[in-house]
């Protein structure tokens, strides 16, 4: 028996009243050659405690990346979130709201989403952010498509973007459906033999529309260099850069290094790694590029009494105004999941993000440590300056350690590359973020050392 | 007037965390960050009753009727919210190995299949996030499909002109030309159009149905067959799919591919403008297009059953970077399971409801037609809507002045959301209801009377409106000119 359902069993009141007696009645415009035939052949209703027992078997039977030491991130991450964040985001005037086309009545929503803004604007450097995109992949591609219709008429290389060859293939993926369309041409740019971009080879990238860079990037290697790239390539060609927001509380802000437009994955702030959505992509820019940006943004603005009022604004961009000649398509987006993100880096604050960077950074760097203290264990790229992630070689295949350390050890041991690139078969990206402890770290050498001496 | 940057909170204010496990990093200088972000410095009681202040300065449909239409405002199972916050959901890794997701998994494999079923499709992917991202997925799938086949010519998309804006948008960025045409004087789908445009180069038609007026397309196997005698594609916007389950189905109509919006039909909260969930189906010669990886199942010898990322020989790829809003999934997963079968009841609820909010609202008593200055429009003709209607206030603002726009922000003072404003644009200051299976008939009766009561209120009230909202009308233009698009934080 269905129970959200008002008016059950009320049917025939209402359909008298319209001079109707039956509900098929209602449906009586649909035509006979298209009509079902049958009921759908679906099971019967269930009730909300069989359905909370159901759902509590099968999502436990998955294995949670709290469980156990988990050094898989390679784009999502294990955080904590602060208990307060979903008890004040499913609060039901933020959770059913919908896109605030009201704002007389959608203060709330609109004033914490300019707050959010606001913290990205800070966070990055780059004075404008949007309410969100649906991940960091959709925000790098819809921050390429961006740059080439600003930088397009001046461009020397037309509708062209360089991106740099680390980008993870997924993300890549999601990049080149997004572009095509515009028949945009994308080079790769070359990294050297250490990880690091190719600052002599980026000089081709003069007059595209835009360079996409990634820092940390795919090895979670920092790189300085990346802080004379718009130098080279100069005012007419958009620096893109996609960021792991975290590293940002030690690492330097994009936008202080000559960053046009800013992307990410703002996962880490405010909700975990939930298979990869729903998230939020991070997308902020330089005013320059305001009207052609994608996606909701909130502006201050004044009542009809001169109040302070926030609204939703530059709409004309958008495809519910512009159609097909809207800067995206984007209309549903991210926003609950950015608040989430927002109440989070509030409540963290300057230097609780800064704390939160340092464990990071020190988790990784006592992972890295340990483990490349084993014999049979080297560094990709030995010289490399980590954030919160690194790779290892071994000298057999990695999918043979991971399953090992799965089955063996109930350690979730980090991404096998060859998943990305085939060639790269004997390395590890292994991630360890605020939530690595020391122990973790110990159960991983261990287990790792168990199966060297195994195959030895 | 709470202002989240206003806290002044002493330096490491915020919550307490374990101190880092290492010291042992340095990263360059020049690499080092200089100034930290000015984020606010507050404690979590400072910052818990600044979002519950928000909170109150915002509507959702628990404060109360939201007939948004286009929007399927429905109600939010909380049990739905209970089931994302179990272990194993938040807390599990898109790029683990299968054998660490396949409780998630058997609920994708589940809706998958329930999905195609309920859309008379062959094969469902639940990748896309968005009605947007659905619709863009599905026609990069059918660009794919013709430069596969040898017709990557046809360059050319329709839509009617009361189409959703996303359809053009969305086929627009996949590098299609968009024709629009227009719809009949009745609002809906003008054939004899159609006819005149399809050809050589149509890729495809967008539309979706019932039409954004709330109207079932009686020709619309017509239609499908127009498109596919040109050799074209048919594809459905799900965004209006509340209205037909179980009565009807796309693939029934002719389509080739459709997406659904869970956070529409199947109750996935809208959370203030997303996330949503936009999965799409296709009938199977363009199953082997869709995007990596699909879910599949496999039994062993002892009936165990095993599920696996499955990648489509021919995929697009990736349209977002992991496996979708896989939360949304399983909340939809247990909405559909609250009915089931009745999903079917659902529609016909969503669609009584629909009909008798236009009945009561075009049919008031004699005393209260009294007191009307001039009543709307019906949008389009029709003895019967589906799960919204359009209502036109072209004699209203003829007669008193006052506009659609002014009708919706007095019903804000009456503690309502307003009804999807000036869209269709085919339908003059149109105001477009849709007010759920959520609503009960009293909360009908109430706001019909409540809307009518405002047809013949005081012209200068109306036009003044809102009145009694956190904040007086908002000044749009102002904010468009001004652009201040963040806090500037003075120190």
């Amino acid at each position: 028996m269905v129970d959200q359902l008002p008016n059950l069993g009320r049917e025939q009141e209402m359909l008298a009243a319209m001079g109707m007696s039956s509900m098929d009645d209602l449906f009586s415009d649909i035509p006979e050659d298209v009509r079902r035939t049958e009921p759908l052949n679906l099971p019967g209703p269930q009730t909300e405690e069989e359905i909370l027992r159901e759902a509590r078997m099968l999502l436990g039977s998955n294995v949670s990346v709290d469980s156990r030491p988990s050094f898989l991130g390679a784009g999502l991450y294990s955080n904590f979130v602060p208990s307060m964040v979903p008890m004040l985001a499913t609060r039901g005037e933020f959770l059913t709201s919908y896109t605030p086309y009201q704002p007389e009545v959608s203060q709330g929503m609109l004033q914490a989403m300019w707050e959010f803004q606001t913290m990205i604007s800070e966070l990055v450097g780059l004075p404008v952010s949007n309410v969100s995109m649906y991940d960091a992949s959709t925000a790098a591609a819809e921050a390429l498509t961006c740059a080439v219709r600003i930088h397009d008429r001046k461009a020397t290389q037309k509708s062209t973007v360089y991106v740099s060859e680390l980008i993870p293939p997924h993300r890549m993926s999601v990049i080149e459906n997004y572009t095509q369309g515009a028949e945009i041409v994308i080079h790769k740019l070359a990294h050297r033999e250490d990880g690091l971009l190719d600052l002599e080879a980026a000089v081709c990238a003069e007059g595209a529309c835009a360079v996409y860079v990634e820092q940390p990037n795919a090895f979670g290697l920092l790189d300085e260099g990346l802080m004379q790239l718009k130098s080279l390539i100069g005012e007419n060609t958009a620096l893109i850069v996609g960021v792991q927001p975290v590293s940002l509380g030690l690492i330097a802000a994009p936008g202080d290094y000559g960053a046009d437009i800013v992307v990410g994955e703002g996962q880490p702030f405010g909700i975990g790694p939930t298979a990869g959505g729903p998230i939020y992509g991070l997308f902020a820019c330089r005013d320059a590029y305001i009207r052609q940006m994608p996606g909701r943004i909130v502006g201050l603005s004044k009542d009809s009494g001169g109040g302070r009022a926030f609204t939703l604004t530059l709409s004309t961009r958008e495809q519910h105004i512009r159609r097909h000649r809207a800067t995206s398509n984007i209309c549903s987006n991210e926003t609950l999941i950015a608040l989430m993100g927002a109440m989070h880096m509030a409540l963290l604050g300057p230097e609780g993000l800064e704390k939160l960077a340092r464990r990071n950074a020190g988790a990784c760097s006592a992972t890295k440590n340990a483990v490349l203290a084993l014999e049979g264990v080297e560094a990709v790229h030995p010289d490399g300056v980590h954030f919160n992630e690194f790779a290892v070689r071994l000298k057999k295949p990695a999918a043979d350690l991971l399953n090992f350390l799965d089955h063996e050890c109930d350690i979730t041991g980090g991404l096998d590359l060859s998943q990305w690139w085939p060639e790269r078969e004997n390395e590890i990206l292994i991630c360890a973020t605020d939530q690595i402890d020391l122990e973790d770290i110990e159960e991983l050498v261990e287990g790792i050392q168990d199966w060297l001496e195994g195959y030895e | 007037m709470s202002d989240l940057f206003g806290f002044k909170g002493a330096e490491g204010a915020g919550y307490a965390q374990p101190d880092p496990i290492s010291d042992d990093f340095e990263f360059p200088t020049a690499l080092q960050r200089e100034n930290l972000p000015r984020w606010p410095r507050a404690s979590e009681p400072e910052i818990v009753r600044h979002y519950t202040w928000l909170s109150t300065r915002s509507h959702g449909i628990d404060s109360g009727f939201y007939p948004l239409g286009s929007c399927t405002m429905k109600h939010n199972p909380r049990v739905n919210e209970k089931i994302v916050q179990i272990p194993g959901m938040n807390d599990i890794h898109a790029l683990a190995p299968a054998s660490h997701l396949q409780g998630l998994m058997a609920i994708f494999h589940e809706m998958q299949e329930m999905l195609e079923h309920c859309a008379g499709m062959d094969t469902v992917t639940l990748q896309p996030v968005a009605g947007a991202q659905g619709e863009f997925t599905a026609m990069r799938c059918i660009q794919e499909y013709h430069r596969d086949i040898g017709e990557e010519h046809r360059n050319k998309v329709i839509v009617p002109d009361s189409a959703h804006g996303t359809n053009p948008a969305s086929a627009s960025m996949c590098g299609y030309e968009i024709i629009e045409i227009p719809s009949l004087e009745n609002g809906q789908l003008d054939l004899d159009a159609l006819r005149a445009v399809v050809g050589e180069d149509t890729a495809a038609m967008m539309i979706t149905n019932p039409s954004t007026l709330g109207i079932f397309e009686p020709e619309i196997a017509e239609a499908a067959r127009i498109v596919h005698d040109a050799g074209g594609q048919m594809y459905y916007d799900g965004a209006n799919f509340n209205a037909i389950l179980g009565k009807t189905n796309p693939g029934l109509m002719g389509f080739d591919a459709v997406h659904y919006n869970l956070h529409k039909t199947f109750s996935q909260p809208h959370g203030g403008g997303g996330p949503g969930a936009g999965p799409i189906g296709v009938k199977a010669h363009l199953a082997d297009y869709l995007p990596a990886p699909l879910v599949v199942a496999s039994e062993d010898e002892e009936g165990e059953v095993w599920f696996d990322w499955y990648d489509p020989p021919k995929s697009i790829g990736k349209v977002q970077q992991w496996h979708g809003n896989a939360g949304a999934t399983v909340r939809a997963w247990a909405y559909y399971r609250r009915y089931g079968r009745e999903l079917e009841t659902m529609s016909e609820h969503a669609v009584l409801n629909a009909n008798y909010l236009r009945h009561r609202i075009m049919n008031p008593s004699e005393e209260i037609r009294s007191a009307i200055h001039a009543m709307p429009a019906d949008g389009a003709p029709a003895d019967v809507v589906k799960h919204e209607f359009t209502l036109s206030m072209t004699p209203v603002k003829d007669s008193t002045g006052v506009t659609g726009k002014d009708i919706a922000k007095r019903l804000l003072d009456y503690g309502y959301m307003a009804p999807t404003l000036y869209f269709p644009m085919i339908v003059p200051e149109c105001l477009m209801f849709e007010p759920t299976e959520t609503e009960s008939k009293e909360a009908i009766d109430q706001f019909a009377n409540d809307f009518l009561a405002i047809l013949g209120e005081d012209p200068e009230l109306v036009k003044t409106a809102p009145h009694d909202t956190p904040v007086k009308r908002v000044d749009e233009v102002w904010a468009a000119r001004n652009l201040i698009l963040r806090h500037p934080i003075d120190e």
